[in-house]
């Protein structure tokens, strides 16, 4: 089964949507010192004012500019949130490898604490080790790599051993192929398109967890965050503020998660030919 | 009688002197018979000559007759001993009669020869002879251009025998006679020659298993096996030997017929060593170096091979394979298994074609692949070249995947759709680890060629899923056979692809067979197509081996009830049938030998009491092996 992934992504157009939907914003965060009309760091004004031309989305208590924090919060996001899914699927595919090649001991070592990680409530456990730490971007990246593999694993896992029963794959174990080689060769590359699935799903949780952990005040303070945004704004939901403080930080993240939701759905409905056959027998 | 010892024979040539025949060692044993096989230019009518005192080259050795050194010998003697002992008749016989003299008067000339009273006397004799051999009066007086070549044969017989010859030489009696009139001359040799001592020299293996009692194979002025003509025909042991008589074509074979790999070296290029080496499967470094020495067997059978004759290349003993269908758990802590090999055992030889039939589940696949190596038996082992591949050192093992391949059953599933075609036939080479990248292109087009895939680069770069079926199954041949294996396993090969597609794959396998000289285990269910392909059959029952043997006497002769249930479900075009034996119940493949009685039991028709009380073993009856109580 060979994908392109652009080429299918884009025969669906919910797809298209959210493909486009993230272009957007990683152009947004690779451009944001440029779109930023001031340095989000920096007074830039007369503390909460409202929109003007000077601020298009007013100023904060501090007299920060709104406009360039939520675009600069952008970075922050994707950064946290791309980081940790890779870091995350990596060790997923560490682990449903070993599980998957070597089965006995390590195999029910590593399913029985992703039994035990699925149960515990991650966000919980994120939000007790994040208010110790206090943490900053990376502390963050590690503790969602920590967290979030345990579903990804399991995917693999059992991926890896449909694929050991193929044929192609026993074909080159007799030419005495080792497992290096066979790992290499012939299990990662058949496992791409669901290592794809997986990264979009953890960024999409990831990006919801930074948020709600910026927003309960779980992270360095002086980092530009949406979540620490809605933090922020909360105390000021009297004023008239929150519809150009509150909102647009909420919109970017309910913006964020749709667009790779949209793209994530798409992967998984070409992933999946049943799924597959509905959209074309519906077309 | 008659003891030849180290005969050898050169001819003279501008390139010096030719060996024609090399250190021949004979004895044949009054009223004995004797047969020579070999293709032409092997030395056989040479060594005819030689024996008649006839050979234009430089004899040296010995030939002793009734004791006396033929070879030291004046001409005049010679010819006496040609007149009165020694006769022969030789080969393209038309040229041996004047064409303008009758018939008889030739034969009896024969006679004057030897006994000088009267011309009455050799008439008379001429014309008993011709009567006996089958000539009656109207051909005596007959011109030999006018008789046609079975009779110019008769003719030729009457003459060498009216002498009264103690020795008879017979080269290729019967070779160019159509088969009806070589029948009645064969018939007529066998009654002429019941008392007399006869050599016979043919490539027609047929007159000389009719004729001799021990037979001697001869290839390039070597004999490389001796032995009593049936066991010899019937099991050869020498690889050429075996190869000979599977280039012969009987009416009971169904095999195709295959020649020798390879070209009959020209008489000045005579390779040294075992002179059969280059065109040998299984030929090792010794046997370009040294000439074999003959080895006694126990069997009465003489053989001069390094390798100690066809060697066994793959072995599997007690084979025992089960897959687990539910396991046990809570109360009921018996697991369920499925039992798809039980306890088989099965060997494959040097460059032989082994096929394995039986319906779907009979377990088939399961023995194919424990005997790949690619997965372990439960119970007994498997055995490559005399080593259990399960235990092999990982470095051994990793070598011995190199001689031992598995053709798979779907190879669109076997080629990963990742690779492209030239991808797909290198990855065995660089797993091996085998030479640069330029050596591996080469060796990735010599097996594409083998397959007769092209090899452009349009091609090279095709991805699996867009090649057809019978272009699939090559892409997976040229790369099973890439590293050049000892032992190819084909499951099914053919099994997914439409008759002209699967014809010309499975001739491309056995062509490729014949060619690389592999061994090829071919697993199929349809007996037709194990008959056309197999040296020897087995058939496989509910994972048990029920009957096994060469392929003629299993497809001619079927003994145990399921392969005649087999033969007779096999595909025929017509509307007959090949045997309207009893009535078949339908079978149900149940687990194998499930409460220790015959798996076939309820479906077969002619189930005894025996059949109900034990289980029935493998034995040796009638030239194979049957597993059926009906022949206890």
């Amino acid at each position: 089964m060979h994908i392109n992934y652009w080429a299918e992504v884009n025969k669906d157009k919910f797809g298209r949507a959210g493909l486009v939907m993230v272009i957007l914003l990683v152009a947004i965060a690779l451009l944001a010192p440029w779109l930023a009309p001031y340095n989000p760091w920096e007074y830039a004004g007369p503390p909460l004012s409202s929109p003007s031309w000077q601020h298009p989305l007013g100023t904060n208590d501090v007299g920060q500019d709104i406009w360039s924090e939520l675009l600069y919060g952008t970075r922050t996001t994707l950064l946290i949130s791309i980081s940790a899914a890779a870091f995350s699927t990596l060790l997923g595919l560490i682990l449903g490898l070993l599980a998957g090649i070597y089965r006995g001991v390590v195999e029910r070592i590593i399913l029985r604490l992703v039994d035990v990680m699925l149960v515990i409530p991650v966000f919980l456990i994120a939000l007790l080790v994040a208010a110790y730490f206090k943490p900053g971007t990376t502390t963050l990246i590690i503790l969602f790599s920590l967290l979030l593999w345990p579903p990804g694993t399991r995917i693999i896992w059992t991926r890896v051993l449909s694929i050991k029963n193929q044929e192609h794959f026993t074909s080159a174990r007799q030419f005495g192929a080792g497992t290096f080689y066979l790992t290499w060769r012939h299990l990662i590359p058949e496992l791409y398109p669901l290592l794809t699935v997986s990264f979009i799903q953890v960024v999409r949780r990831a990006v919801f967890m930074e948020a709600g952990l910026a927003f309960l005040g779980v992270f360095d303070p002086v980092a530009k965050s949406w979540g620490l945004m809605l933090h922020y704004a909360r105390e000021f939901i009297f004023t008239g503020a929150w519809k150009w403080w509150l909102l647009p930080p909420a919109l970017a993240v309910s913006f964020t998660i749709t667009a790779f939701a949209l793209v994530g759905y798409a992967l998984e409905a070409v992933l999946d030919p049943r799924l597959r056959r509905q959209t074309y027998a519906g077309n | 009688m008659l003891e030849i010892k180290n005969l050898n024979v050169k001819y003279p040539s501008t390139q010096g002197l030719l060996t024609v025949l090399d250190n021949i060692n004979l004895r044949l044993e009054p009223g004995g018979k004797l047969g020579i096989v070999g293709e032409s230019g092997s030395g056989k009518t040479s060594l005819a000559l030689a024996l008649m005192g006839l050979s234009p080259g430089k004899v040296e050795g010995s030939i002793l007759y009734r004791g006396r050194e033929l070879l030291s010998q004046s001409s005049d003697e010679w010819e006496k001993l040609r007149g009165e002992t020694i006769a022969m008749v030789m080969q393209h016989s038309g040229e041996m009669l004047t064409p303008l003299i009758p018939l008889i008067n030739q034969v009896s000339e024969a006679y004057l020869k030897k006994h000088s009273h009267g011309k009455d006397k050799a008439y008379r004799q001429a014309f008993h002879f011709l009567e006996k051999v089958g000539l009656p009066e109207r051909f005596h007086r007959r011109l030999p251009y006018t008789l046609s070549g079975g009779e110019v044969q008769r003719a030729l017989l009457a003459m060498a025998l009216i002498t009264d010859p103690e020795l008879l030489i017979l080269d290729e009696p019967v070779s160019s006679l159509d088969a009806l009139s070589r029948e009645e001359i064969l018939k007529l040799l066998d009654e002429l020659t019941v008392e007399r001592t006869v050599l016979v020299i043919s490539h027609d293996l047929s007159s000389v298993a009719r004729l001799a009692e021990r037979t001697s194979v001869l290839y390039c002025g070597t004999l490389l096996e001796s032995g009593p003509t049936g066991a010899l025909f019937q099991e050869p042991h020498h690889p050429y030997s075996r190869a000979l008589v599977r280039s012969y074509p009987t009416i009971g074979g169904l095999k195709e017929l295959q020649g020798i790999r390879g070209d009959f070296p020209p008489l000045a290029e005579r390779p040294g060593g075992c002179p059969f080496h280059p065109r040998c499967t299984q030929a090792i470094e010794v046997c370009a170096r040294e000439k074999p020495s003959p080895r006694h067997q126990d069997n009465g059978r003489v053989l001069s091979c390094h390798r100690g004759g066809v060697v066994e290349l793959l072995r599997g003993e007690a084979i025992s394979r089960r897959y687990l269908l539910e396991k046990g758990s809570g109360t009921n802590k018996q697991a369920a298994y499925l039992e798809a090999v039980k306890g088989v055992d099965v060997c494959l030889d040097e460059g032989e074609v082994y096929a394995l039939v039986g319906e779907s589940g009979s377990g088939k696949t399961t023995l194919g692949r424990v005997l790949a190596g690619i997965d372990r038996p439960e119970a007994g082992s498997v055995y490559f070249q005399g080593q259990d591949i399960q235990s092999l050192p990982a470095k051994d093992y990793k070598k011995t995947r190199r001689d031992l391949q598995m053709l798979f059953q779907n190879s669109g599933e076997a080629l990963s759709h990742r690779l492209n075609v030239f991808e797909l036939v290198e990855e065995p080479l660089i797993i091996q680890n085998e030479g640069s990248g330029q050596t591996r292109r080469e060796a990735v087009y010599n097996a594409l060629k083998w397959a007769r895939l092209p090899v452009n680069d349009h091609f090279l770069q095709e991805y699996p899923h867009h090649l057809s079926g019978g272009e699939l199954q090559r892409v997976a041949i040229a790369r099973a056979l890439v590293l050049e294996p000892r032992v190819l396993i084909a499951d099914e090969p053919s099994a997914s692809l439409d008759p002209s597609v699967q014809a010309k794959i499975i001739k491309l396998l056995l062509h490729l067979q014949n060619e690389k000289g592999f061994a090829l285990f071919f697993i199929t269910h349809d007996l037709a197509l194990a008959a056309r392909a197999g040296d020897r059959i087995g058939v496989m029952h509910s994972g048990r081996l029920v009957e096994e043997g060469p392929s003629a006497a299993i497809v001619q002769r079927p003994l145990h009830p399921y392969t005649r249930q087999l033969l007779q479900a096999a595909p025929t075009l017509g509307h007959w049938k090949l045997e309207a034996g009893a009535a078949y119940l339908p079978v149900t493949t149940g687990e194998a030998g499930h409460n220790g009685l015959c798996p076939y039991l309820n479906a077969c028709p002619e189930a005894g009491q025996r059949c109900r009380e034990g289980m029935p073993v493998l034995a040796e009856t009638d030239n194979r092996k049957v597993a059926c109580h009906l022949y206890d």
